[in-house]
């Protein structure tokens, strides 16, 4: 499970002769082992700071650190590894790799580790039967319903048995009830692979399954508190 | 696997960029096929004339020597051994055309020669005549398959033309032996004795000259000789030394006969090489085209596999390795069109003695590996392209 602080981060683009503040002076700390949810609206900063915990994006000012440990000093390929054996991410479109079947899809970050070890494709087995995709394992992506794919999104996201899961709009292409579903599954992993969830959305009903909500606007925190459960 | 699906995705466009490859490696395999044989052809004439000096009149005069003037020649410090040479056509009256093969021809021969030459031949049956065998002839393989002989056969030589005037003379010869294949002119040529050469000879003269000088006293050339394995600078210093030394005779250096061969087969390489380049860089754009379309459509495959961990260098490799796949494709699919169609081409001359492809193990070699340098070479602004991608700008592309 991996503890993630972020220290004043900012994150600022040149559109044309303007500078936007996709994100500004952010600073917050995620437990290990927590579901928070990111919500806010279109343009608030969610995705931005979904990919600087990710390690996809440098910031223009402040600190990323995971583990206590800053990113900052990382070089590329260091930031590559660190994402493949640390970093699972779940996105909207599920991103499945349509030449490869499910079991290979689910393997596939293993591909890019140093040392893959000999259990990939029993962890990916196990995974898959934990997604409930047992009886799809040769298919194709287009063979497969939108909740389907991105149940094979969440078991390749957990392949690296990673610290931390990040989801972008993980639930925004399926509908309502697989939907539910879905966020059932991840919820479940969270608890059972011990692994922290970040995720990005627009989907209230997600939010409020998570344990923390966090709210941004205009690349600010505006809001962050324990979401509370009903007993 | 990978590699295949994602080919196979773009059916129609990856046929097509197969299809460029194909033609580029199949221009490269016939054209190579072509200048091999011409190669091989002039190789062999390289071998002969680089080990001997040819002999002849001097300029002006007709191709008629005494036999006696090999005596003069032996005298030239050097000189090893000479042989009087003969040689005739073996279809006299067709049409001689400028053609990729040796016409057929009847050469005088004698056995004491193979020591000497560097062109050795082999026998694929029968046996050698001998130095003064009368009414034998050994075939080589292409003439003895145009002729339709094998061993034991007789056939009648110069061969009787269908509009043969009255006056035609030829003999009966026995196929002694058959030789293997040489790709050079030994495949073409019959040989008979010195002694039937002669006579051969003496029936190509006007009557007056034939029967008052004796067939055995006249020669159209000498072929001559250094010590075995004297190189060519020798052979030229001896050819030099019969030019000062001797009269009415004229000494071709082996050098000079060696450089219009290899001048002759380095035009034609040339020509063949430049048009095969062609359409191997017309194939190889077409895999530039490909690649960079599969990388524009891919944008998102590589931004996910660069989020699961992939390095920059995995991306370079695996678009590399796409690249070199369809050029290891299009290439082998090419080179077995050339090599059947040149075969097949092959076949159909055969009959007539005229064969005009070789596929060689280095002509091989040289396909399979263009074809997979050229799909590599192709491929490598395509994956640098995909490999230096952000990964956040190739995730948020929309398909």
């Amino acid at each position: 499970m991996a503890n993630i602080e972020l220290v004043d981060l900012t994150k600022h683009y040149r559109q044309g002769r303007s500078l936007v503040r996709a994100l500004d002076g952010v600073s917050l700390e995620i437990e290990a082992g927590e579901f928070v949810s990111v919500v806010g609206r279109s343009g608030s900063g969610k995705t931005t700071l979904l990919d600087l915990i990710g390690l996809l994006l440098r910031p223009t000012g402040g600190r990323v650190l995971i583990d206590g440990v800053d990113t900052a000093s990382m070089r590329d390929n260091q930031r590559a590894d660190e994402r493949g054996q640390r970093i699972g991410f779940i996105f909207q479109e599920y991103n499945l790799l349509p030449a490869l079947n499910v079991l290979e899809n689910v393997m596939l970050p293993l591909r890019y580790r140093k040392s893959r070890g000999k259990d990939g494709r029993a962890r990916a087995l196990e995974l898959l039967e934990a997604v409930g995709l047992t009886d799809r394992i040769k298919h194709r992506p287009d063979e497969l319903s939108g909740g389907q794919q991105q149940r094979v999104a969440i078991a390749r996201a957990l392949i690296n048995r990673p610290a931390m899961v990040l989801g972008d709009e993980p639930t925004g292409s399926v509908d309502t009830q697989t939907s539910q579903e879905l966020v059932g599954l991840m919820r479940w992993l969270n608890r059972e692979e011990n692994v922290t969830f970040v995720i990005v959305t627009h989907d209230l009903e997600l939010a409020a399954r998570a344990d923390r909500m966090i709210q941004l606007k205009d690349g600010r925190v505006m809001a962050d508190e324990p979401v509370l459960h009903a007993a | 696997m990978e590699i295949i699906r994602n080919m196979a995705r773009r059916r129609l466009r990856t046929t097509l960029t197969v299809l460029g490859i194909v033609i580029g490696i199949f221009a490269l395999t016939t054209m190579g096929a072509m200048a091999e044989h011409f190669n091989a052809l002039l190789d062999g004439g390289v071998r002969y004339f680089g080990s001997s000096i040819q002999v002849g009149a001097s300029d002006g005069q007709a191709p008629i020597l005494p036999v006696s003037k090999a005596d003069e020649l032996m005298q030239v410090a050097g000189v090893e051994a000479v042989f009087p040479a003969y040689s005739f056509a073996a279809k006299p009256g067709g049409l001689r055309v400028v053609s990729f093969g040796i016409p057929d021809e009847i050469v005088s021969h004698s056995p004491s020669e193979n020591g000497y030459n560097a062109l050795k031949t082999s026998f694929a049956h029968g046996r050698d005549i001998a130095d003064n065998s009368r009414g034998e002839v050994v075939l080589g393989s292409g003439i003895a398959n145009d002729l339709k002989k094998k061993v034991g056969d007789q056939i009648d030589l110069p061969v009787r033309p269908q509009d043969a005037k009255a006056d035609f003379i030829n003999h009966n010869f026995t196929v002694v032996g058959v030789l293997n294949t040489t790709r050079t002119a030994p495949d073409s040529f019959a040989y008979v004795s010195i002694p039937d050469a002669q006579m051969l000879f003496n029936d190509t003269l006007p009557a007056t000259f034939r029967g008052p000088l004796g067939a055995t006293q006249l020669a159209e050339s000498f072929t001559v000789y250094g010590k075995p394995g004297a190189s060519p600078a020798e052979l030229d210093a001896i050819a030099n030394r019969i030019n000062q030394q001797t009269t009415g005779l004229k000494a071709t250096k082996p050098s000079d006969s060696v450089n219009a061969f290899k001048s002759g087969g380095a035009v034609f390489t040339a020509v063949t090489t430049a048009a095969a380049m062609l359409a191997l860089v017309i194939g190889g754009l077409s895999v530039v085209n490909t690649m960079i379309m599969a990388v524009t459509e891919r944008f998102r495959e590589i931004g996910l596999k660069k989020a699961v961990g992939a390095h920059t260098g995995h991306v370079l490799r695996e678009y590399l390795a796409e690249a070199t796949v369809i050029g290891l494709v299009g290439g082998g699919l090419g080179y077995l069109l050339g090599v059947i169609l040149t075969n097949v081409i092959n076949l159909a001359g055969r009959a007539s003695n005229l064969e005009l492809f070789l596929v060689t193990p280095t002509l091989t070699a040289i396909a399979l590996g263009f074809s997979v340098a050229l799909g590599a070479l192709a491929g490598v602004i395509p994956a640098f392209r995909a490999a230096r991608l952000d990964p956040v700008t190739a995730l948020r592309t929309t398909s």
